[in-house]
């Protein structure tokens, strides 16, 4: 098994918004639905990378990492993270905080 | 709203087949004491002690293991050393499915050194040490940007 870069610490990221809606359905039962608003809201939390891959990626997918947040635990190759690193996280900021390892 | 510090988030190395332990609130001696017992019962032919903070050291063994026995020997001294630093960070690594340990700064915490080395050092050592310097690049690269 390769050896993996962990990214890792408390953050405030700008997560969409979801809006919750019910509709009645024929069977009389109330069924919740949830719609995406244009809208975000900036939420804390903490998160994690794991990258593996070649050594120009890994730098390269590590200063992505410091603008985009983790969706909690996200084990990637670091290429694929450089494709799409919208897939696997948020817009946000790293911040002061106690985490563990 | 409170003003809250931006900050660099944490980088560290992980694997599954490489042996580590991290202790907390002990002495050096007894780090060296849990290594050297750990070593020779479970035949990991050398190990690399880093100390991260006052009373803190991580260790890291040479041999390479399955992650079944890896989990087994940290538990192994988790149980006999009494350390409830090493007993949680035990439980968070089997949570992850990993074991991770720093390389980075951590909030006031210097980045871990290394301070004592014993037995052969050519398998995951050496590997851990070749990564670790990548990162601490990565690291460096980083602090430049942040300066700018």
């Amino acid at each position: 098994m390769v050896k993996k870069i962990a990214v890792y610490g408390s953050y405030e990221a700008k997560v969409p918004s979801k809006q919750r809606y019910w509709i009645r359905r024929r069977d009389g039962i109330r069924q919740r639905y949830w719609k995406r608003t244009g809208r975000t809201k900036t939420v804390e939390g903490q998160g994690r990378y794991e990258f593996h891959g070649k050594g120009r990626d890994l730098y390269k997918a590590v200063i992505e990492a410091q603008h985009i947040m983790p969706k909690g635990f996200v084990d990637v190759s670091a290429e694929d993270f450089l494709k799409r690193p919208e897939k696997y996280g948020f817009e946000g900021e790293w911040i002061d905080r106690e985490v563990e390892s | 709203m409170t003003e809250r510090l931006k900050a660099s988030p944490i980088l560290g190395l992980s694997d599954t087949e490489t042996v580590k332990l991290d202790f907390d609130e002990v002495s050096f001696s007894s780090v060296r004491y849990w290594a050297t017992r750990t070593m020779k019962w479970f035949k990991l032919r050398g190990f690399v002690i880093l100390r991260s903070s006052e009373n803190r050291y991580h260790i890291m063994f040479d041999r390479k293991v399955s992650w079944k026995q890896n989990m087994r020997i940290v538990a192994w001294v988790a149980l006999l050393s009494h350390n409830q630093g090493l007993a949680k960070w035990f439980l968070m690594q089997c949570i992850k499915g990993c074991s991770t340990l720093r390389v980075s700064v951590k909030q006031e915490k210097p980045p871990p050194r290394v301070v004592y080395r014993f037995g052969t050092q050519d398998e995951n050592a050496k590997d851990f040490m070749k990564m670790r310097k990548l990162v601490k690049k990565i690291e460096k690269k980083l602090q430049k940007t942040h300066d700018f």
